[in-house]
């Protein structure tokens, strides 16, 4: 048991910082979204007309939630519990990955197993620090809730809501950990697992039954085959019920169970499906700094590529639905408006801004990503690897940037491809339907901010690199898509670049924010290239 | 002979830390030269600094004639190198990565660089199809090995090149290193603290610690600094004679032998004196690097540069200058 003990402080006091972050920002985008819908959806009324609205468009519940009537402490369950039960979920796989395979893939398990500690210790402290990560995160949410002054005992419903999502998707983890040779495989596939527990509630709520006043509404099946679902069952501030969090705990329980037969015939370090072999021979297009960018990093452009069709494809459909079923709504106009910090457009061309800029987050993250990957590569040694190669560093720095604008163009694309897609198939004439090319052009500007900046950092402080990319980037979203539902003051609002981003609106669309934006962007490139010649390579 | 390398008062520091302090390194062209020091002394950062990874705080270093920070990419043309700590993609097989460093130097990935790659594979029998992240130690040092070597250079830049190879492995690399040597009249730098490479190996060696050279020249040129040891059966012979003499050191019966050693570039004073004494079971051991390490640094263990001392200062090391005697 002392054993136990030992790795669990251990695993707290590798998290503590990355936990605390992430229950934190969880806790706090719950009580954020009270605090929003307070300022935007005041009254009854007006989120009643939401909620009818809502109901009416599937792609709405797809992104929300079930509809369980206009009273406000429901009302915000409905649109923000899916959100952060997602973000639960991310929070336990990447937890239960990082103390299990990857610690097998680092070789450190074998030390740690070597000693008295044995299998199954570090297996009981990681199920133990997560089983008390969720606790105390249930206990945050409530009171993330509870802060915006919802009810209590329904914030404790949501907040355990929260949690049990967060403990199965421990499980999954742990599972997933069991099945692949690398933490990187395990991790994709949970992050898979999760969406389609996403999407499969999604699908569930989109195909439920609502009430003939289109104030609430029964899911489909579907939902009942997700974790997420299971936590929208427990109707918090309506029903508060918590059975159903019963079958998020028995799927936790029963990844554990079969773990545990796993690991008492495996090989510390093997796994169920082993890993696979490669060629002998590089391919030939594998030559130079481009080609090796690429090929280190195909995996994640074809990921954010597929995330930006999805989100193309749910604004699209989204769209149309909205032009077919909704006339003017001056809250939800506002609300959008605020969002994407335009006037005077149409409904679908805001909706189209609003949600474009998901897609515009998606970009800017691959591109960080890219960046990051110059950090990853240094940290590693495999740069060193590299550039003892006749090849500059402005090349090499210069090529993993160049992917990553690329990159950055392809999941805009893709984006502007699944939304096309989607309005052609709904059969939308408008004009809306050209706009969504102009839009996605829109995001770039932004989006390459995020290509340049952190590649800054990486010369002049390359230790910050990843954690201040992210930053950057987060810092960015809230200000940029939240920063005007929330109040903030302008100038604040302005410091990020997807405030900037061109609305597009036909004809009269004011270009210069991306124009400016593009000229900073390849202002900051040009300091980047300009700076590396001075800089040595190292891991320091 | 030019000289390929030279450094003169080359100086690195990393914050208070010097890690470099006033080298002076010298290697001529067709020579394999052996780097020797231990763990921190500076070996890594020298030959970082003569890849143009990094950049020296002060003093010079031209590689072939040019300057390695400024003109890396002309020189790294000529010039093949593994690292100290090898690392690969784990996502890249081996084989895929030894084309792409080859690639990456220009080499021309044909027919005959195919069968290059092959024959080195086999030689160091290694399976070039799996992928980094399920390489040993070992294998992720073939991967650096076979890469620096599938493709012909003009300067090779070694460190500690066969750490986590087994001693098969290490004889194949011995194999290699002197071919290139020989028949390509390719030059080489090679660090190390395993002193019985270097011995095997080099023409000459340069010694370093605490970031400066503290010795160098040819293997012959420092035995004056080691000590051959003797040793012959008991047999009741008398050392007393022996004994009084000043080569001989360290005198000690045990286990019924009699061992004692003696100055290596003294050793034939002693011969004509075990020959009249009529000595049984006479063994010579020929003076190891190992032994002149430890003269070296036998008094004390230097901490790592950057390692702190027990008041938290950076510990400015001091070494202890060998007196050169005789040759």
């Amino acid at each position: 048991m002392t054993t136990v003990w030992i790795l669990y402080r251990q695993r707290l006091r590798r998290d503590r910082w990355q936990l605390l972050s992430w229950v934190l920002s969880i806790a706090v985008l719950a009580w954020f979204a009270v605090e929003a819908i307070t300022k935007t959806f005041g009254d009854e009324a007006s989120r009643a007309q939401v909620l009818q609205l809502a109901t009416a468009t599937p792609a709405i519940l797809v992104l929300r939630g079930l509809a369980r009537g206009p009273a406000q402490d429901a009302f915000t369950f409905f649109e923000i519990y899916a959100f952060l039960a997602l973000l639960a979920g991310f929070m336990n796989t990447f937890m239960a990955v990082r103390h299990t395979r990857a610690e097998e893939e680092s070789g450190r398990a074998e030390l740690v197993t070597a000693t008295a500690a044995g299998r199954w210790a570090p297996l009981s402290a990681t199920v133990l620090h997560g089983l008390v990560a969720n606790i105390v995160l249930s206990a945050a949410v409530a009171l993330g809730f509870m802060g915006g002054g919802l009810n209590p005992a329904g914030s404790v419903v949501a907040g355990l809501a929260t949690g049990a999502v967060g403990l199965a998707f421990l499980g999954v983890g742990l599972l997933a950990s069991e099945f692949f040779s690398t933490s990187r495989a395990a991790n994709g596939i949970s992050s898979a697992l999760l969406m389609v527990a996403y999407l499969l509630r999604g699908f569930g709520d989109a195909t439920g039954h609502v009430s003939p006043d289109g104030m609430t509404m029964t899911a489909a099946w579907p939902s009942w085959f997700s974790p997420i679902g299971w936590g929208q069952q427990t109707f918090a501030f309506t029903g508060d019920r918590l059975w159903p969090l019963l079958l998020a705990m028995g799927l936790a329980a029963a990844c554990v169970a079969v773990v545990v037969l796993i690991m008492a015939r495996r090989d510390v370090g093997a796994s169920v499906l082993a890993g696979r072999s490669g060629r002998a021979d590089a391919r030939s297009w594998l030559r130079g700094p481009f080609a090796l960018a690429l090929r280190l990093q195909e995996g994640a452009i074809i990921g954010w590529c597929a995330g930006g069709f999805a989100t193309g494809l749910i604004t699209g459909s989204l769209g149309s639905a909205i032009q077919s079923t909704f006339t003017n709504n001056a809250s939800v106009t506002a609300a959008l408006r605020q969002m994407v910090q335009a006037q005077g457009t149409s409904m679908t061309q805001l909706l189209i801004a609003a949600l474009f800029e998901v897609g515009g987050v998606l970009a800017a993250a691959c591109g960080v990503q890219a960046v990051l990957r110059l950090r990853q590569e240094e940290a590693a040694g495999t740069a060193e690897l590299v550039l003892s190669e006749p090849l500059g560093r402005v090349r090499w720095i210069g090529s993993f940037m160049g992917l990553g604008a690329v990159s950055v163009v392809l999941v805009m694309a893709f984006t502007a491809l699944g939304a096309w897609l989607s309005l052609v198939a709904s059969g939308d004439t408008s004009s809306a339907v050209g706009d969504v090319w102009a839009t996605a052009l829109a995001q770039l500007p932004a989006a390459l901010i995020y290509l340049a900046l952190p590649a800054v950092v990486f010369v002049i402080w390359p230790r910050a690199t990843i954690p201040l990319g992210w930053a950057l980037l987060g810092v960015g979203v809230v200000l940029g898509i939240y920063g005007g539902m929330l109040g903030l003051d302008r100038k604040i609002v302005d410091l990020s670049p997807f405030t900037h981003t061109p609305v597009v609106t036909g004809g009269g669309t004011d270009w210069s924010g991306g124009f400016w934006m593009l000229g900073i962007a390849a202002a900051l490139a040009a300091l980047t290239l300009a700076a590396v010649p001075r800089r040595e390579v190292g891991n320091a | 002979m030019g000289t390929v390398i030279q450094t003169t008062d080359l100086h690195k520091s990393f914050g208070q830390v010097k890690a470099l302090d006033g080298l002076d390194l010298e290697v001529r062209q067709g020579e394999i030269h052996g780097f020797l020091g231990p763990n921190g002394a500076g070996k890594s950062t020298t030959l970082r600094i003569l890849l143009g990874l990094a950049r020296a705080s002060s003093g010079g270093a031209s590689v072939l004639g040019k300057d390695p920070w400024a003109d890396a990419v002309e020189l790294h043309r000529r010039v093949a190198s593994v690292p100290g700590d090898v690392s690969i993609w784990p996502n890249l097989s081996g084989g895929e990565a030894i084309d792409l460093i080859s690639r990456l130097r220009g080499g021309d990935v044909n027919g005959a660089y195919r069968q290059r790659k092959q024959h080195l594979c086999e030689l160091f029998d290694f399976d070039p199809t799996k992928k980094g992240r399920a390489y040993s130690k070992g294998n992720r040092q073939k991967v650096a090995l076979i890469a620096a070597l599938v493709t012909p250079a003009e300067l090779y830049l070694l460190d500690e090149p066969t750490s986590g190879l087994d001693p098969l492995m290490e004889a194949v690399f011995t194999r290699e290193i002197h071919r290139l040597s020989r028949e390509d009249g390719a030059t080489v730098l090679l660090s190390s603290h395993i002193l019985s490479e270097v011995e095997q190996l080099a023409d000459r060696v340069s010694i370093i610690r605490s970031g400066r050279i503290v010795d160098g020249g040819t293997l012959d040129s420092l035995r004056h600094l080691t000590r051959t040891e003797i040793s012959f059966a008991q047999d009741s012979v008398d050392t007393s004679a022996l004994a009084a003499l000043d080569q001989v050191h360290d005198l000690t019966v045990t286990e019924g032998r009699i061992k004692f050693g003696a100055d290596s570039d003294r050793v034939h004073e002693v011969l004509p004196l075990l020959g009249s004494l009529g000595v049984k079971g006479l063994l010579v051991a020929p003076p190891s690097l190992e032994e002149l390490f430890l003269r070296h640094y036998g008094d004390q263990v230097a901490p790592a540069p950057g390692e702190p001392t027990h008041d938290g200062a950076p510990h400015r090391r001091r070494h202890r200058t060998v007196a050169k005697t005789g040759a």
